[in-house]
């Protein structure tokens, strides 16, 4: 089944790319160390098979930092690391120097990080595109995939817009994904914002 | 600014490539625009004859852009070259610094006509 046309998937894919520039821009100013960027992927799948392309291990437990945005269309933005990533994330904020206990600052610092880099995404999409829309305050949760993308109480078989892009920084051995997840009932709407934003392109 | 009579855009996205084209048209209607979505295909694409202006994006699939920019400035020594692009890092800009090659400019994405205009003002 087509969802939206090869033309509005390219669009999509290159907002997606500015945002995600954006924010790896903003990472490899506080991490000193450049972010390495993947090509940006689309695909219309499960929930549940979605959750299978963004972690390499069924069951392994990530961390992740999601927020929500509700409005003219919904979506979800995610950022996923593996757990072992964590403490190097947080000293990516604080610094290498003496912290006694570092994980107690693990969540803030993850939540910080997600903020900075989902609010670039979402920003440049919702910039782009335009619309009304609340955004939620960053969440963070160490779990499963499943877990969170709540395959627990919602439908495995939910056709779902998977937009995603994986990014590695050398340096810190810090690698994750960052993806946008859209329920199939707000593809339409998304879809027509993408054709009004190309037919200014166009002219 | 001199007129430009041949341009090689060089991005994976098509919505990238008809924005730089509907600039250039607007601006130099008779130009010859010549697409190619990654490096590989821009040092294979067919030209009318040697492009004036390249513009190029990182982060594409297939040829590094740094190697497909080293490769088109040997094939097209007198084009003019633009850096336009999503990666805005610093990093980035020392990698395209570093290739020795002297850009007009490094745009950042989304492009405006403001900074396409940059690009036209420094050929």
């Amino acid at each position: 089944m087509i969802y939206i046309t090869p033309l509005q998937q390219d669009v999509l894919t290159e907002i997606f790319n500015i945002g995600i520039g954006r924010a790896a821009n903003s990472l490899s100013l506080m991490a000193m160390d450049e972010v390495g960027l993947t090509v940006p992927s689309i695909k219309f799948t499960t929930r549940k098979k979605a959750a299978g392309i963004l972690v390499t291990t069924a069951g392994e437990v990530v961390c992740s930092v999601m927020q929500r945005l509700e409005g003219t269309f919904n979506a979800d933005a995610i950022l996923i690391f593996p757990q072992a990533n964590s403490l190097e994330i947080v000293k990516l904020m604080v610094g290498d120097t003496t912290v006694q206990d570092l994980s107690e600052l693990e969540l803030e610092a993850l939540c910080e990080i997600g903020n900075i880099i989902l609010n670039a995404c979402i920003g440049t999409l919702t910039n782009i595109l335009g619309g009304e829309f609340n955004i939620s305050l960053p969440s963070t949760k160490i779990d499963t995939c499943w877990a969170i993308l709540e395959l627990e109480r919602r439908s495995h078989d939910e056709v779902v817009m998977l937009l995603y892009i994986d990014f590695i920084m050398e340096t810190r051995k810090i690698h994750g994904h960052l993806a946008i997840l859209q329920d199939i009932v707000s593809i339409p709407i998304f879809a027509k914002k993408i054709e009004d934003y190309l037919s200014t392109v166009k002219h | 600014m001199s007129d430009l009579n041949t341009i090689l855009i060089i991005d994976d996205s098509s919505l990238s490539r008809m924005l730089i084209r509907r600039m250039v048209l607007s601006k130099f209607p008779n130009c010859s625009v010549i697409e190619a979505s990654n490096g590989d295909e821009a040092l294979n694409v067919a030209v009318p004859a040697a492009p004036d202006l390249i513009t190029i994006d990182i982060n594409m699939p297939g040829m590094s852009s740094f190697d497909a920019a080293r490769l088109l400035r040997e094939k097209y020594p007198s084009a003019k070259m633009a850096v336009i692009t999503a990666n805005i890092q610093n990093t980035v800009r020392q990698k395209i610094q570093s290739l020795g090659i002297l850009f007009l400019a490094v745009i950042e994405k989304p492009l405006t006509e403001n900074n396409m205009q940059k690009i036209f003002d420094a050929c």
